[in-house]
């Protein structure tokens, strides 16, 4: 089958999309973006052709009539892959150990890392046996990180050694694991998450059917903030911009205004009937306006950046933040805070201060006509919604709001697209 | 003559000092730091004023000066602007200075002031951290160089970096990109450190300084810093460039303003009785 692959290498996360010769989509794959911009490329491609094959698999396993067992092979797969990444990890932290940690303390180092990778696999066996186990961060980073960090608390102290010690040592390897390309491909893992979810003979009939399927790509087009990064040829890369205006045109076909706040930078873009962009505002190397700035404010209240829009849509008096920078914002906060200001309503307000910066670039892309399709990680943010609508319906008047749930996938989705056309053209 | 204590409240530290004020010999008794890290600023305020307090070993106060965001010390005689305050710092630690560059962790300034203190003019950087002392520490934390050595290795910088301006909390991708195209510590931090200084010197020139500029606040121990000031001031025409000036106790010019101050406005005043004893905040 011929497919056409769009990939968008964004400043946080790396995305990709395959679709197949009718402009459908066949799988999306994302990992987070490191310093070797090429592997963050390969590993959301090939995330993006796992997710080409299980989705395949699902058709052909529900003729079979068994979805169930298809969730349980999944969970093996990554299960699978995680091995692969965790024996990379083990295997630096014990060279790290005899390079780094001092002589006295190697013995208790070791005996505490063998422990915690030990607990990590009875875990990950644990896992599998769950009919639905908690859902957990799709990057091995995150993952395994706060899988390690938790055991490393539970064994430091019986071993001798510091916790500080041993988060070292995984902060020291994480990054090499992450810039080693390693094989996470689907034939390369499918046949043991087979046996591991003892499969039925449908399913492995099913399975076989679709890994024989080809996928041959066709084309590849590139995008994103490290797009001239990418190794492809020049006529491969589209900006974001252009990407973008396609991607929610894509999504939402009576698209023609669309603002996406990105974690670094926001852009508003206007686009014709045919997804084509005619205008455009950006706005990049500041944080006030981005999703980055609710990221800091996060931090500052040590809070997660999910917290933050519950918390603030309970705001019945929301304030007005009079700084711009970030940084100035959140000493703003710390001392509203110190002031007896309620969390709620100083959240609000900061809320209304990035949908403010994004309407200021929407009002100089030319406004926002009908429709307008909200994209990026703060389109998940009910505060920032509900903010943007108000301000929308203020300065506007009504205005259908598209928001996607795979909105983060728009760049790499006009991306592919482009690859579609240029094949056609 | 008076005792007097001064309090600088800035953002990132609390800086204290007990004076003796008076009489044609002032006088520094003790100075003390206590650093805010996401800590309330009324506790930081009063741990610094006992660090001052106790180093001075007196056991009350004729006068408690503020300056800064010094509301936070509910105990305080008065309080002084921050220009007042850093002009008049400046000339105590340094007879010379003509301005006070005050680099803190948010915003820089610059005071232009005659020979006896009295404020020429005043300029600060816009609304943005970039370029500020917190930004130089995000930046090191980045690169995994701690703030002490940030100035020595700037210094060895053989090949600087151009940097152009840097958004404070976006910075950490960005210095992920110089190292990653295979720039070396030393020549990404003498880069900030001469787009700071450049920045820096623009608000000196539109001052139009002549004589010596004092570096004050948290920043003034940082040679690269200084050294990048010095290079971005050069002479105009026939005039020699300004000379950058520092002293030990530069991060607590404004405290020591503002207990000069304090005495000052005592004398004149002529207030009877102690502003603070030992039991009345014990």
């Amino acid at each position: 089958m011929n497919c056409f692959v769009g990939i968008d290498l964004g400043s946080t996360t790396t995305k990709a999309v395959v679709l197949d010769a009718d402009g459908r989509v066949l799988g999306r794959g994302i990992t987070n973006s490191r310093s070797n911009y090429d592997l963050a490329a390969e590993v959301a491609r090939t995330e993006a052709f796992v997710s080409a094959r299980f989705n395949h698999l699902e058709r052909e396993v529900e003729r079979a009539g068994g979805a169930a067992a298809l969730s349980r092979l999944l969970l093996a797969f990554r299960m699978e892959q995680m091995k692969v990444q965790l024996a990379s990890l083990r295997a630096r932290i014990w060279d790290e150990i005899g390079r780094s940690v001092a002589p006295a303390l190697r013995a208790g180092a070791a005996e505490a890392v063998a422990e915690i990778f030990r607990r990590i696999d009875a875990e990950e066996e644990r896992r599998l046996g769950e009919s639905s186990p908690p859902p957990r961060s799709d990057f091995f980073r995150d993952a395994a990180g706060s899988a390690y960090a938790r055991l490393a608390e539970e064994v430091a102290a019986a071993a001798g050694v510091t916790f500080d010690l041993l988060l070292g040592l995984y902060d020291k390897c994480i990054v090499a694991v992450e810039n080693e390309p390693l094989a996470l491909g689907f034939r390369e893992h499918i046949g043991k998450a087979l046996d591991r979810a003892q499969a039925s003979a449908a399913v492995r009939a099913a399975v076989h059917a679709s890994a024989t399927a080809e996928f041959a790509v066709a084309a590849t087009v590139g995008t994103g903030y490290g797009r001239a990064r990418l190794p492809f040829p020049k006529e491969q890369i589209r900006s974001e911009i252009l990407c973008h205006g396609l991607g929610a045109h894509v999504l939402f076909p009576g698209t023609r205004t669309v603002l996406d706040i990105g974690g670094q930078d926001t852009k508003a873009i206007q686009v014709d009937a045919r997804g084509i962009v005619t205008g455009f505002q950006m706005n990049d190397r500041c944080a006030a306006g981005c999703g980055r700035y609710l990221g800091y404010i996060a931090d500052e209240m040590n809070m997660g950046l999910h917290e933050l829009g519950p918390l603030a849509l309970q705001s019945r008096r929301p304030v007005k933040i009079s700084s711009t920078c970030t940084v100035f914002a959140g000493a703003e906060l710390r001392e509203r805070l110190s002031l007896g200001e309620k969390r709620e309503d100083i959240l609000a307000g900061l809320h209304r201060a990035v949908i403010l910066r994004a309407m200021s670039l929407l009002a100089r892309s030319g406004g926002i006509e009908d429709e307008f399709t909200f994209t990026g990680g703060v389109a998940r943010n009910a505060a920032g919604v509900r903010a943007l609508e108000g301000l929308v319906a203020e300065n506007y008047g009504p205005r259908r709001i598209n928001i996607s749930a795979d909105s983060i996938y728009t760049g790499a989705l006009g991306a592919a697209h482009f690859a579609l056309r240029g094949t056609a053209a | 003559m008076s005792i007097t204590a001064g309090m600088d409240v800035g953002s990132s530290a609390v800086k204290a000092v007990v004076m003796r004020v008076g009489e044609g010999r002032d006088e520094v008794l003790a100075h003390a730091l206590a650093r805010v890290r996401r800590r309330n600023v009324a506790q930081v305020v009063e741990e610094a004023f006992a660090g001052a307090v106790a180093g001075a070993g007196v056991r009350a106060l004729d006068y408690v000066a503020t300056t800064g965001e010094g509301e936070e010390a509910p105990f305080a005689t008065g309080h002084f602007y921050g220009m007042t305050t850093h002009a008049r710092g400046a000339l105590f630690l340094e007879p010379r200075a003509r301005a006070v560059l005050d680099v803190g962790a948010l915003h820089a300034r610059a005071v232009a002031m005659d020979e006896r203190g009295k404020v020429l003019g005043y300029k600060m950087t816009s609304q943005c951290a970039s370029g500020s002392g917190q930004f130089l520490e995000n930046i090191a934390r980045y690169l995994g160089v701690s703030q002490a050595d940030i100035g020595a290795l700037s210094l060895t910088s053989e090949k600087p970096e151009t940097v152009s301006s840097i958004c404070a909390v976006l910075a950490e991708t960005d210095v992920i990109n110089m190292v990653s195209r295979g720039l070396a510590a030393p020549d990404i931090l003498r880069g900030i450190h001469d787009s700071m200084a450049g920045r820096f010197a623009r608000l000196l020139q539109s001052l139009r300084v002549e004589g010596a500029v004092f570096v004050s606040g948290g920043l003034a121990a940082d040679d690269g810093l200084a050294a990048a000031l010095q290079r971005a001031l050069p002479p105009e025409g026939a005039r020699r460039p300004p000379e950058i000036v520092r002293h030990p106790l530069s991060a607590f010019a404004g405290a020591i303003g503002a207990a000069l101050w304090g005495g000052f406005r005592r004398e004149k005043v002529g207030m009877g009785g102690p502003a603070w004893t030992a039991s009345a905040t014990a």
